[in-house]
């Protein structure tokens, strides 16, 4: 044990002469566990919606079908990489990248539990970088991926993708304001941007912040289930109208278009409960460290707690697809604009009365 | 169109209509239809339906074989609903030949087509579901027809395109234990049924996607000459069950479920109404199953008389026709084929005006069309 410590106190003084070396080793320990999650959930999804729709699913690569990820990932690496001669090849080369970097550079900002102690008393965070406008940067970066998705359909040179592109231009008109609203109604009872402050707020409150801002809960799920693409909104996508946006995508360069998707499920999954689900806070139990609990068990069972949260959110949004059908994107500007909006506008109110007169 | 758009538009922004080919191959297209879309934004303002992809000449075809051995083609034609093709050539050169048929067989083709009506139906359902984007529903309804697949494989020893009927009456009776099997599993299908329909039918999204969709009012529909559900949920009764009555159809009790507004809701409806009529006559010929023979008396050499005839079923997706010319020989010397798919498809022009794309997939869905019957 006191070898192990005098190693890592070595270790340590060496990360610290370099502080890079730590934001490097945390960027890698964050996007091995995202790429595995993100991995992961493609097969989850394709389990449950095989037993929601009396199937099996995928259960043939290795025990419950566990590699299948990896041949998916496999297959698609070894495919043909195209680029159609009609498109516009710089371009149409970009937009995977468009679409696949926002989600994963907006992982950066998260705090994941309560920081780790270490023997010799140094504290580590679970965040690369919790900036003090950590919301502010989500919500600008995540608006970033939607040019993917437009430059893919634009630069294909095809008329589906097309359309695929037109119909994410406006989807992105008409969930954008909502979930920008809905998200302002909760830093405004937090009174900051930083996602840790924000999980601390509702810590110190002992509510979640789905409690007052209910309504904005609910808008935050509608659009945001709109900024994933997914059923209900899956209109750019619209496999059985205009195919989507990546007609003319094969190989890897759909594979990015794919697991971005998939990214951008985690990330929402990931970022509701922070907002509105207490993050890692652990319900029920107000402060295990008043309880004599080492402050690493707490923060070990603040990431179980975040996790089964974002599971829950990730699950419901399967759920979701599973059961409705599609929306045509003229009704989704008119929910955006006539039923989200407004509601988010009066939820904002009634936070702002809440906060005012309610939590003195 | 123009002229709706603000006067700013018109100046600065030059814009022009796109055309934009939906199929041969295209997903909500049910097969190799075509259909060349002019487009403002996602806005049709002009369809021009190409079909003919599928042409396989059938009815050239028929003119080289004998009545018998032409009868398992036109299993090919709608080969989602195979056994009501099947019985509208037999029941036609059975007309022609002024055969009698036993009235058991009769009861049992009226049990084996409505079943078929049943397993096409469920197809249906299945898919236009999926193309409005309920994925789930694509699965439910190809498991509720598997077992009518099973029943068919047990009676005719074919699933999908079994050559039900021969010339003149039935080939065998049911299988030991296949009416139980039949009975069980429309009890297990009523609500099977139910539960759909709480899945879409009070489902906001879906009334939002269909209803006011692929209006097509009960005077175009009488003059385009549509049949079937697409008919009938515009508020026309015309069933040739009915109007025409053929085979043991006037024996038994049930009813003609309508529409009101003629648009995708209303034949969706009309659809899931019909699938619980179909369950209830299979019911009703199963409990009345008379004794006799189920062979008739035809004869080897079908020799027909000079003359012409023209006999329609109702098939699941309208009034299915076979008008045969006869010039005395054992092959008939021209045969039509009056298929509800090809001429329910003539809707789609008027049903699709002012329509966006997403609504088009609702409506070609809602038609119920298989192009192996579009294009013969």
């Amino acid at each position: 044990m006191d070898t192990l410590l005098n190693l890592w106190s070595t270790i340590e003084s060496w990360m610290l002469a370099f502080p890079v070396v730590i934001y490097l080793v945390k960027i890698g320990i964050l996007l091995g566990c995202v790429f595995a999650v993100v991995a992961y959930i493609t097969l989850a999804e394709r389990r449950l919606l095989g037993f929601y729709q009396s199937r099996l699913g995928p259960n043939r690569v290795g025990p419950l079908g566990l590699i299948q990820p990896v041949a998916d990932g496999l297959k698609c690496f070894l495919k043909e990489d195209i680029v159609p001669l009609n498109s516009n090849p710089l371009l149409f080369r970009l937009a995977p990248v468009f679409a696949f970097f926002p989600p994963f550079a907006g992982f950066a900002v998260f705090t994941f539990a309560l920081p780790w102690v270490m023997p010799n008393g140094r504290t580590y965070h679970y965040s690369v970088a919790d900036v003090d406008l950590g919301v502010l940067f989500i919500m600008a970066i995540s608006s970033l991926g939607i040019f993917g998705l437009i430059l893919a359909g634009w630069s294909s040179g095809s008329k589906y993708p097309l359309f695929g592109s037109l119909r994410s231009a406006s989807q992105m008109l008409a969930y954008e304001v909502p979930l920008t609203l809905s998200v302002i109604s909760v830093v405004m009872m937090a009174g900051s941007f930083r996602l840790s402050d924000i999980v601390a707020a509702q810590q110190a409150y002992k509510f979640y912040f789905f409690i007052p801002c209910i309504i904005g809960f609910v808008v935050y799920f509608i659009s945001s289930v709109a900024e994933m693409n997914r059923t209900p909104f899956d209109l750019p996508e619209g496999e059985s109208e205009i195919i989507g946006f990546h007609t003319e995508y094969s190989g890897m360069r759909f594979a990015f278009f794919f697991v971005a998707e998939y990214a951008n499920v985690v990330f929402i999954s990931m970022l509701a409960p922070a907002l509105f689900l207490g993050g890692y806070d652990i319900p029920f139990v107000n402060d295990l460290a008043l309880y004599g609990a080492h402050p690493n068990i707490v923060s070990i069972l603040g990431v179980c707690s975040y996790a089964a949260k974002s599971t829950i959110f990730a699950l419901f949004v399967i759920w979701v697809r599973a059961t409705f059908p599609r929306y045509r994107y003229d009704q989704l500007l008119k929910i955006g604009w006539l039923v989200l909006l407004p509601i988010a506008l009066a939820n904002l109110f009634v936070v702002a009365g809440i906060k005012l007169f309610l939590l003195k | 169109m123009n002229a709706e758009k603000p006067s700013y538009m018109r100046e600065v922004l030059e814009t022009r209509e796109m055309e934009l080919n939906m199929g041969p191959q295209h997903p909500a297209t049910h097969g190799v239809y075509r259909a060349i879309l002019t487009l403002d934004g996602e806005r049709i303002m002009k369809l021009n339906s190409v079909v003919g992809y599928l042409h396989r000449g059938i009815e050239k075809w028929a003119e080289y074989r004998t009545y018998q051995q032409g009868v398992p083609i036109y299993d090919r034609l709608d080969y989602l609903g195979a056994v009501l093709n099947n019985h509208g050539i037999v029941g036609a050169v059975e007309k022609l030949l002024q055969l009698e048929v036993p009235r058991k067989a009769e009861y049992q083709r009226v049990i084996c087509d409505e079943l078929q009506r049943l397993a096409s139906h469920l197809m249906w359902f299945a898919t236009h579901a999926l193309d409005i984007g309920a994925m789930s529903v694509l699965f439910y309804g190809v498991r509720e027809r598997e077992p009518i697949m099973d029943l068919f494989e047990a009676h005719f020893g074919q699933r999908l395109l079994p050559n039900a009927y021969p010339i003149g009456g039935c080939r065998l009776d049911f299988p030991k234990g296949w009416t139980e099997a039949c009975r069980k599993f429309l009890k297990a299908l009523k609500p099977r049924i139910d539960d759909y329909e709480t899945l879409l039918t009070g489902n906001r999204m879906w009334r939002q996607r269909t209803i006011g969709v692929g209006v097509i009012s009960k005077e175009d529909a009488i003059a385009y000459g549509l049949s079937g559900p697409t008919l009938r949920g515009s508020g026309v009764c015309f069933d040739v069950r009915r109007s025409i009555p053929y085979s043991a159809y006037p024996e038994f009790d049930f009813e003609i479920p309508l529409g009101t507004n003629g648009d995708v809701f209303d034949r969706y409806l009309c659809r899931m109404k019909e699938m619980r009529q179909s369950i209830r006559i299979i019911e009703q010929a199963l409990d009345g199953m008379p004794e006799g023979d189920l062979k008739g008396k035809a004869p080897k050499i079908m020799r027909a008389p000079m003359g012409e005839v023209y006999f329609t079923v109702e098939a699941a997706k309208g009034q299915l026709g076979y008008y045969i010319v006869s010039d005395g020989t054992d092959k008939p010397y021209r045969l039509h084929i009056k298929s509800p798919s090809f001429i329910n498809l003539q809707g789609l022009n008027r049903m699709s005006e002012g329509a966006l794309i997403a609504d088009m997939v609702a409506i070609i869905g809602s038609i119920d069309i298989v192009l192996g019957e579009v294009d013969r």
